[in-house]
């Protein structure tokens, strides 16, 4: 790894874990949160599965600093013996692979759906995915710079159009709270903590932090601000279009945008503006994943990081394709969720006390 | 080497010009067909339909409702015989009818007679017929319509007392009555006879939550429009039984402290003379009470405004103590205005659309789990109280 060129600052860092945080979940994260905890009270869940996640990320930060400078594919031989890093890091590999083909599975329906009617899915996702591998040749820097421009104009732009719909909100929608005790609160921990999934890319990039110790903040910012868009977004579709409302939209975020109309105002209708930002998370969070699992790739099976890129492009794509609709699709992402709570709650854990008892690596605290 | 990558960066960028630059399967808007507003009516073939079935364009389907498409701006040639109702000269829209049994398949049929595709992005309004939606639960009615990705689910939803073709017809020139209804809806904040608008978003929420609900309703005659009373929607069924008239909305304005606008007239003794209360503001609060099984209402309102309108002659000075009289003779009129709509809603049609519901909700959860099933019965027998405090602030800008 050439360490010079390739250096995150910790804001970049952060940016990373937001960008990749931020992605096809949020679409649809009203509905299958609402529909696991069947009351409003997903707000409380969004926010008890994120300070959960937060401690996963602390133990997963901890466990990589043992290792400066190494990724998860290097470090985990050196705990486990061969064989099982081996198949712990093929396994990531096509966690990675999976997410990155399903956000450009999502990315081409609603795309398909909303924006560009008619225009055949392979040229969208082609472009989409030119342009991404373009970006990762030029390695975790130009990553990072991207991400830190688009980080600001989501945050801004979303804020501000989910705001706008504030004339369609009812405080009621979201009374009573825990009406129903605190079992629905706990029954939408699991659909919530999918949501967050996206904090195991430190396990890639905490090798190129320039600052390594101060990771731990990197992650705690990282999960603090998805939290807070997480939340906006669950009250204010929750407060408008009521749980019952939402229950039967496929996309019920947008369609909280495309439920009101501004007249006087440069623009009427925000959706697109949402669907602009969105894309760009995509974006990132596809180009995360699939820097991510090239990277894994090449220290892996040790060959040049360029042509794994070129190499799982077509995986990506074909697995993008696998799903024959959309409730296959959502049943995909379902999976990837289920996996990534095992392989990034459990796995870390595990390496960790492993790590520590076998005394492999260093102790940084 | 270098050579070769030069041309396959300019060849890649110009490809890149073609993916990237948004047109793949862009239309011109001047070639397609504007629909802003839809109507649903029982079934009645035009003659265009019959003449067109005699000549065998016939296809398999049932004749259960028709739809009127409202398209601008007007295209085609003007003698038009397909124009509604009161066409006339200037007109700025197109009125279009066909009868079928989908509403999807009815859309496509367009295709068969317009040389223009629809486009449904700008759909602002759905009148629904009450005749129809009495046959058919709105969920089926409008099932299309929520699940299209074109149609917005900012639209409007309104109910018709005549045909929704005539609600959608205009013979004021320039004039597009969808665009119409929907600036009568935006008058709301003038007056508590008008219900706060109801958009698709909303309607569905209601419907997915199996409460009753109301839907505005609109008058046509002679070719204008009025907005008097809402059409009422049975939770269960979805389908119209029956309505309120303006004085019982108004009525129910109050009970939901959506009053916020409005006047209230009323006669003052001795004479009789007509006064009238601008009103200002309005906190109203639907308080639940449960003992045992017993649940009962009680609705506390307090309304601020102005005394506008006074034709006492010879004319009697405001004096403090008229001002009271002319309160408690105002928070009667209210009180009548309640009792006649709780009437309505606890006698006559037998379900809650005053938000009752919503409110032992809220604050009896686990009560509301209990009677949710069956609430519109329950709450036809549940004693509901009110109280009414009516605060003329001043005058106007008249003393006496």
């Amino acid at each position: 790894m050439n360490r010079k060129q390739d250096q995150l600052t910790t804001v970049q860092a952060a940016a990373f874990i937001i960008n990749y945080m931020l992605g096809a979940g949020i679409l649809t994260l009203p509905r299958t949160t609402v529909t696991a905890a069947n009351t409003p009270d997903v707000w409380i869940s969004i926010i008890l599965s994120g300070l959960l996640v937060m401690l996963m990320g602390i133990i997963l930060v901890t466990l990589c600093r043992r290792f400066p400078g190494k990724t998860v594919f290097q470090f985990t031989e050196e705990i486990t013996g061969k064989w099982i890093a081996y198949v712990l890091g093929v396994i990531i590999i096509l966690y990675f692979i999976t997410i990155s083909a399903f956000e450009i599975r999502v990315m081409a329906d609603v795309t398909g759906l909303y924006l560009l009617e008619g225009t055949p899915v392979w040229a969208i996702v082609m472009v989409f995915m030119w342009v991404g591998f373009y970006l990762i040749t030029g390695g975790v820097n130009s990553m990072a710079r991207l991400y830190e421009i688009i980080l600001p104009i989501t945050l801004i732009l979303f804020v501000l159009a989910i705001f706008l719909s504030s004339e369609l909100f009812e405080i009621n929608n979201l009374r009573p709270v825990l009406g129903e005790g605190i079992m629905p609160v706990v029954k939408g921990l699991k659909p919530t903590t999918l949501a967050y999934t996206g904090y195991e890319i430190m396990f890639v990039i905490m090798a190129f932090m320039k600052n390594p110790e101060k990771g731990k903040k990197a992650m705690v910012w990282g999960i603090l601000i998805p939290m807070g868009i997480y939340f906006i977004t669950l009250v204010m579709v929750i407060g408008s279009l009521s749980i019952e409302g939402m229950k039967t939209r496929t996309w019920p975020t947008l369609d909280l945008m495309r439920s009101f109309e501004i007249e006087g105002l440069v623009f009427e209708r925000f959706e697109s503006l949402l669907l602009v930002i969105w894309i760009m998370q995509i974006f990132s969070t596809f180009t995360i994943t699939h820097y991510a699992a090239s990277l894994g790739c090449s220290q892996l099976f040790k060959k040049k990081q360029l042509s794994w890129m070129i190499i799982l492009l077509p995986f990506i794509y074909i697995i993008a394709m696998l799903p024959d609709n959309a409730n296959d699709m959502f049943k995909l992402g379902d999976v990837v969720g289920n996996v990534s709570i095992y392989l990034f709650g459990v796995v870390p854990l595990l390496l960790l006390l492993l790590s520590i008892i076998r005394k492999k690596g260093g102790k940084h605290n | 080497m270098s050579r070769f990558r030069r041309q396959l960066t300019i060849g890649l960028s110009a490809l890149l010009l073609v993916f990237t630059s948004g047109c793949w399967s862009s239309k011109e808007i001047e070639d397609l067909s504007v629909y802003v507003g839809v109507g649903l009516d029982v079934a009645e073939e035009s003659k265009f339909e019959k003449s067109i079935n005699e000549q065998g364009g016939h296809y398999p389907k049932n004749n259960n409702f028709t739809a009127t498409v409202q398209i601008v701006p007007r295209i085609g040639p003007k003698q038009d015989t397909q124009k509604g109702a009161g066409a006339s000269e200037g007109q700025s829209f197109l009125n279009e009818r066909l009868t079928g049994d989908s509403l999807f398949q009815i859309f496509r049929q367009f295709a068969l007679r317009r040389d223009r595709p629809l486009i449904g992005h700008h759909l602002k309004v759905i009148v629904v017929s009450h005749e129809l939606s009495k046959k058919y639960s709105l969920e089926q009615l409008l099932d299309f319509i929520l699940r299209d990705n074109d149609i917005r689910p900012s639209c409007l939803v309104l109910v018709s007392h005549g045909t929704a073709h005539e609600a959608l017809s205009s013979i004021e020139p320039g004039e597009v009555p969808a665009f119409y209804l929907k600036g009568v809806v935006g008058n709301a904040y003038r007056s508590n006879k008008i219900l706060p608008p109801v958009s698709l978003a909303k309607l569905d929420g209601k419907m997915q939550s199996g409460s009753s609900f109301l839907l505005q309703n609109v008058l046509t005659a002679e070719g204008e429009h009025k907005f008097s009373g809402a059409g009422i929607y049975k939770g269960e069924t979805k389908k119209w039984i029956g309505s309120l008239n303006q004085i019982e909305l108004e009525g129910l304005s109050w009970i939901t402290g959506k009053a916020q606008q409005g006047a209230v007239k009323s006669y003052a003794a001795p004479k009789g003379h007509t006064v009238t209360y601008e009103i200002k503001s309005t906190k109203s609060k639907i308080i639940p009470l449960v003992q045992g099984n017993n649940i009962s209402f009680h609705i506390k309102i307090d309304s601020e405004g102005q005394l506008m309108e006074d034709w006492s002659s010879p004319e009697i000075p405001s004096t403090d103590k008229y001002i009271r009289k002319l309160e408690v003779q105002f928070a009667d009129t209210v009180k009548e205005q309640i009792q006649q709509v709780m009437n309505k809603m606890q006698r006559t049609y037998r379900v809650d659309v005053g938000g009752f519901g919503d409110e032992l909700r809220i604050k009896y959860p686990k009560v509301w789990k209990k009677v949710k099933k069956d609430w519109d019965e329950t709450f036809s027998h549940v004693p509901v109280t009110y109280d009414v405090k009516i605060n003329i602030k001043d005058s106007g800008s008249s003393t006496d």
